[in-house]
């Protein structure tokens, strides 16, 4: 703690009150010299108003990322298109009373300064070429980072209306989209909500979406030629696959992906089996080998994408029914009793397989043990 | 001892729970039975679906169950509520109701002796 300063009283010249030696320090000395600058800062603030200057209206309908400007702060894929577009034009005779290397000088001042123009009037109309994979990149030191695109808010309005309102099932509006089965789960599930919220008069953050949206790269939708979001039939890792097995076989006998399904684990499916879109894989191989054009291609499409689906249903319908059998409702005044068929066998021969019926004996709950995970991982 | 079916109270304060349980009629409520054959929640359920009714669950290997009513197991009052529903046992009747249902028997049983005494006489007449 410093030293306590005397009152105003006491700093007042009183020369016959005998001060203690300590507080002859009456003021105290502050330097008046102006602070150094540091070479950051200085760095800082010619960035921010030179080069960084452009930073300060984002480009509208564009990422802004660093690696998409030069380092005077020109936008390098306008300069570049500009530049193209002037290779492109005829070259101009000069007047003969300048030197070449004059010429040349004058020239390049001229394409500077008009490509800077145009550059500006562009930006203000809003038509600048678009992004490519290197105006993507957002931190200039980690070149292998590269923006994904998000879906716009149309594709997502239309995947919506293809699953919830027109019924059709995810698996066919993930092909027809390009976007994966779980993504389409997310878009449907989303969507629903923001309708529920909308219907229940709950504010949404539509600004914030809307400047998130214009920042990002976006997957447009266009029904007349789809674009296509991600890779959709990506294998999926199982776990069961990521050990490396030393298994010797008989030359002699074919070894096939269904093999080597099996030598993994008992019971995982062949890879092609596994992957999201087994059905798309058919279809290339009557393309491939039929060489069938487009209308037909599209014609198997959806025979396939139809016969899925029914069989997707009758699985469904057969599911049920199982489940029926299983489970009785009895109805009475004030509740239904749903009696379940379990078996008491699943307790196993010493009583003690978790999935046994019932609470078990001898088996303290230790839900109310600190550091237990309460969370609910299921909804019934 | 008698085999009795009944329920054995777990869960929580407030948060009944109940096996039901094959145990010897003088076993402790809670002590480790012959046979857990199922459970019963008698907290109402709600599922996903706001419409949909609450409902209790009950979970019960039914052929087991027939097998210990078969070999003699008495059922306890809860238990054979519970069992009636499924179908196993008949329904549990109340004691009036029960008791007139006797007494038409007897005074059934009674009209039908009178009858063949009153035969005998005329033949014996």
């Amino acid at each position: 703690m410093p030293p306590k300063l005397p009152p105003p009283s006491l700093l007042s010249p009183l020369p016959s009150l005998p001060l203690p030696r300590q507080c002859i320090c009456q003021t105290r000395s502050f330097s008046h010299t102006r602070r150094q600058e540091t070479q950051a800062r200085e760095q800082l603030f010619s960035w921010l108003h030179g080069p960084g200057k452009v930073f300060e209206k984002p480009l509208p309908n564009s990422t802004n990322y660093l690696s998409a400007y030069s380092k005077t702060g020109q936008l390098l894929r306008a300069t570049q298109a500009r530049a193209k577009q002037a290779d492109a034009e005829p070259e101009k005779p000069e007047s003969d009373d300048l030197t070449p290397e004059e010429a040349e000088i004058k020239k390049r001042d001229a394409w500077l300064k008009k490509a800077a123009e145009d550059v500006d009037a562009e930006m203000g109309k809003g038509r600048v070429p678009k992004e490519s994979m290197e105006d993507l990149r957002p931190f200039p030191l980690n070149w292998e980072f590269v923006s994904q695109p998000v879906l716009s808010e149309e594709l997502r309005d239309a995947i919506y209306r293809r699953v919830a309102e027109e019924g059709g099932s995810v698996r066919a509006a993930s092909v027809e989209f390009g976007v994966s089965m779980e993504r389409v789960g997310a878009v449907v599930r989303l969507k629903a909500m923001e309708r529920q919220w909308v219907q229940q008069h709950k504010p949404l953050a539509a600004p914030y979406s809307r400047a998130v949206l214009s920042m990002l790269p976006t997957t447009p939708y266009d029904p007349g030629h789809p674009v296509h979001h991600e890779s959709i039939n990506d294998l999926p890792v199982h776990p069961a696959t990521t050990q490396q097995i030393f298994h010797p076989t008989a030359e002699s006998r074919p070894f096939t992906r269904r093999d080597a399904a099996r030598v993994f684990r008992q019971g995982l499916r062949p890879a092609d089996q596994r992957i999201p879109h087994p059905e798309l894989v058919e279809i290339e191989k009557a393309a491939q080998s039929g060489r069938l054009n487009r209308p037909q291609r599209d014609d198997l499409m959806r025979t396939v994408m139809e016969r899925e689906s029914l069989v997707q249903k009758l699985k469904e319908a057969d599911e049920a029914a199982r489940e029926q059998r299983r489970v009785k409702v009895i109805s009475r005044p004030r509740h239904d009793f749903k009696v379940e068929n379990v078996s008491v066998e699943a307790v196993g021969k010493t009583g003690r397989k978790r999935a046994g019926v019932g609470w078990r004996y001898g088996m303290p709950l230790e839900d109310r043990k600190r550091g237990q995970v309460r969370i609910p991982t299921r909804v019934d | 001892m008698v085999v009795r079916i009944r329920l054995a109270r777990f869960g929580r304060a407030y948060q009944p729970f109940y096996n039901i349980v094959v145990a010897h009629a003088r076993t402790a409520r809670n002590s480790k039975p012959l046979e857990v054959l199922g459970t019963y929640n008698p907290v109402p359920q709600r599922s996903a679906d706001p419409a949909a009714r609450p409902f209790k669950d009950i979970k019960l290997d039914i052929s087991r169950a027939k097998y210990w009513i078969g070999v003699g197991a008495q059922p306890s009052e809860p238990a054979w509520r519970l069992l009636s529903m499924v179908g196993i046992v008949s329904p549990r009747k109340k004691a009036a109701e029960r008791a007139r249902e006797a007494d038409a028997r007897l005074r059934q049983l009674v009209a039908e002796k009178a009858e063949e005494i009153k035969g005998r006489e005329a033949e014996a007449a």
